[in-house]
């Protein structure tokens, strides 16, 4: 079914064509200006700053990607996924500086993309292992769940065990040099920013296709109404560990790209407050829609920025302000939480698709 | 086994406290069904409270008394800025409110008391331990079983005899049939979360009393989630059974399991056991078991 508004008197003639993901030359142009803006403007026209406030957009969004799959669209409400990012983050890590390549990988500058990959998988399996409790528990107590597997992996295995591995302790830094996609080695901001850009691109698309595909389909079936989703066939265990999987498999590119975008590594880089905030940002930008993750991100994100500029000129009268800004990033981002929530629980991808359709129905209002 | 004993005694001291935070969380989700995840940030207000009217010169016990004022007042701003306009709202929406709510009171906490420990000077409890038999118990310990038991008793009693106590007993059961017996379901949800902060609020100054205070007062305030688990959501009797029972086994970790991993194992320990229990009994030892119809 076309979810596109066509002009009058505009028919797709075939399946292909009703089925595309860009079906008109307005929205090609659209989509085209955007692609330009992320790969080719933002990069080489924004001043530095920008840049990396860019990047970190980005990896609030690899990170509230794999959120909203799971709390948006297939209904397991999660709240332990920096643990998965955690995991992904130090597979990779630990791969890259200890793993022995044979020399055609590490010469090629292959041992960080491969790690990319093996970091996701891993990081998808161990979401899995704590997925299995959701074949039996549902609500709040698979919440409970999820929030111990954070406690239990960031705060007792990695930090005591995975530390031990390669003797580093748990707080490390990488030599520069160690990340390296064949001849580029990571190491400027606009560098970081390209990845990021490409590999959230990549997950973007693939998850997009994922829910358009059976599988996103028996998603929305078990978000709405699991048992009646049984009753009519779908696997439900076998589709809500493939939720897991799929989404700490993401959490996991988006730990393993951490990596080269702070090249040190720590278990406080991933406290339950990231899982927490993640949720706040799929809350905010909209639950269940790819759409609101990202503006969420970009909400919150720039949100923080404006607050810490604001906080400049402020603290001449009161210096305390500065000092403390983190304890009012917490007040602040607890209230806007709140205020959301209270105020427009559909989120601003809601408001997004309100104006859309406003454009689109133009003149006709309904 | 004298290691065994005061393990055992110590584990149980402390769980009454744990019971008492647990007996506030379990009335917020008896009577309107809110499953609350800001319980650590209540004893954290809670304890700093305590802390200030220690230091401007009240008694122990009169500064736990102006804390639990502090508490019902706290309690009612809470139930009404944030939570009202939310009755019926989904439950994601709910408790991700009460996570807000929770990170708004850290940072406030953070904001105006700064992150370092700070403890009760003069130290308001003996440090020489009693000897019970052959036991020897820290006054700490032993002085805050005694107020949380005290404390417990009060609340209980005020579930069961005062009128507004049976109200709320009403909405908890049937909030429908309440309301329509003239049960005011603002005022209980009001009452409830009154009596949260309040009972978080003490347990967070006794925890501070054994600990020190500083930010780690509000993760020992989140182990009520596995205790509520254990004793079950619902259940008063369960969530006071099901605190010292986290007590105990938090105990019997630290000194049993400490010695094979490295780094402790205390704080995790009631969560690995609620993640476990959660898969095999899910409502806990006395919870009502959710029958979902479709």
């Amino acid at each position: 079914m076309s979810s596109v508004w066509l002009p009058c008197g505009d028919y797709h003639q075939d399946y292909t064509q009703d089925q595309g993901w860009w079906q008109t030359k307005v929205i090609k142009g659209k989509m085209l200006l955007l692609l330009a803006i992320i790969f080719v403007g933002i990069p080489l026209l924004a001043p530095e700053y920008w840049v990396g406030v860019a990047t970190m957009v980005g990896y609030t969004a690899m990170g509230a990607l794999g959120v909203q799959l799971l709390i948006g669209y297939a209904g397991l409400i999660t709240l332990g996924h920096s643990a998965f990012i955690a995991v992904g983050a130090y597979t990779s890590t630990l791969l890259v500086l200890q793993f022995p390549w044979p020399g055609i990988i590490s010469d090629w500058g292959l041992a960080y993309p491969v790690s990319i990959v093996v970091g996701a998988i891993v990081a998808g399996l161990w979401s899995v292992l704590f997925g299995l409790p959701s074949a039996k528990v549902k609500g709040f107590y698979l919440i409970l769940t999820t929030m111990a597997a954070q406690f239990i992996t960031v705060d007792f295995l990695l930090t005591q065990y995975v530390s031990q591995i390669g003797g580093r302790g748990q707080a490390f830094s990488l030599p520069p040099g160690t990340i390296k996609i064949g001849p580029w080695v990571i190491d400027s901001e606009v560098k970081i920013y390209y990845l990021m850009a490409v590999l959230l691109t990549l997950m973007v698309m693939v998850l997009a296709n994922l829910l358009r595909s059976k599988v996103g389909r028996a998603w929305v079936a078990i978000r709405d109404n699991d048992i009646a989703a049984e009753a009519l066939g779908i696997n439900i265990v076998w589709y809500k560990l493939l939720a897991f999987f799929v989404a700490g498999f993401m959490g996991g590119i988006a730990g393993a790209f951490w990596v080269s975008n702070t090249a040190a590594l720590s278990p406080e880089h991933f406290p339950w407050f990231w899982a927490l905030w993640l949720v706040g940002v799929i809350l905010i930008g909209g639950v269940g829609s790819i759409h609101g993750a990202i503006f969420g991100s970009i909400f919150m994100v720039v949100i923080m920025e404006i607050l810490q500029l604001a906080v400049i000129p402020l603290s001449e009268y009161y210096p305390k302000l500065l000092v403390d800004f983190a304890y009012i990033k917490d007040m602040a981002f607890g209230l806007a939480i709140c205020a959301f929530l209270i105020y427009e629980p559909n989120g601003l991808a809601y408001r997004w698709w309100q104006v859309k359709n406003y454009f689109n129905l133009w003149p006709f209002s309904y | 086994m004298e290691l065994f004993m005061m393990t055992l005694i110590t584990g149980i001291l402390v769980g009454g406290i744990y019971a008492l935070v647990a007996l506030g969380w379990v009335l917020i989700y008896k009577c309107s069904g809110v499953l609350n995840l800001a319980m650590g940030e209540l004893t954290l207000i809670g304890a700093y409270v305590t802390l200030t009217f220690y230091q401007m010169g009240l008694p122990f016990i009169l500064a736990v008394l102006c804390t639990l004022l502090v508490g019902i007042i706290l309690g009612f701003l809470t139930e009404r800025v944030f939570l009202d306009k939310l009755i019926g709202e989904p439950i994601l929406a709910v408790i991700m409110v009460t996570v807000g709510i929770s990170f708004f009171l850290k940072g406030l906490v953070e904001f105006l008391w700064g992150t370092d420990t700070r403890v009760f000077t003069p130290p308001v409890f003996a440090i020489k331990p009693i000897e019970i038999g052959f036991l020897k118990v820290s006054p700490v310990y032993l002085w805050s079983f005694i107020l949380a038991i005290i404390l417990l008793i009060i609340f209980v009693a005020f579930f069961k005899y005062t009128r507004w106590g049976l109200s709320m007993q009403a909405t908890a059961d049937d909030e429908t049939a309440a309301l329509s017996l003239g049960v005011s379901a603002r005022f209980v949800y009001a009452a409830a979360w009154a009596i949260a902060f309040m009972s978080a609020g003490v347990g967070g100054a006794l925890l501070g009393n054994i600990n020190g205070i500083n930010i780690s007062v509000g993760h020992l305030g989140l182990l009520v989630l596995p205790a509520v688990v254990l004793g079950g959501l619902n259940s008063v009797p369960g969530a006071i059974v099901g605190g010292i029972i986290i007590g105990v086994l938090q105990n019997f970790a630290g000194s049993y399991l400490d010695q094979y991993f490295p780094g402790g194992v205390k704080e995790i320990v009631p969560f690995v056991f609620m993640a476990a229990f959660l898969l095999f009994k899910p409502y806990g030892l006395w919870g009502w078991e959710r029958i979902e119809r479709v």
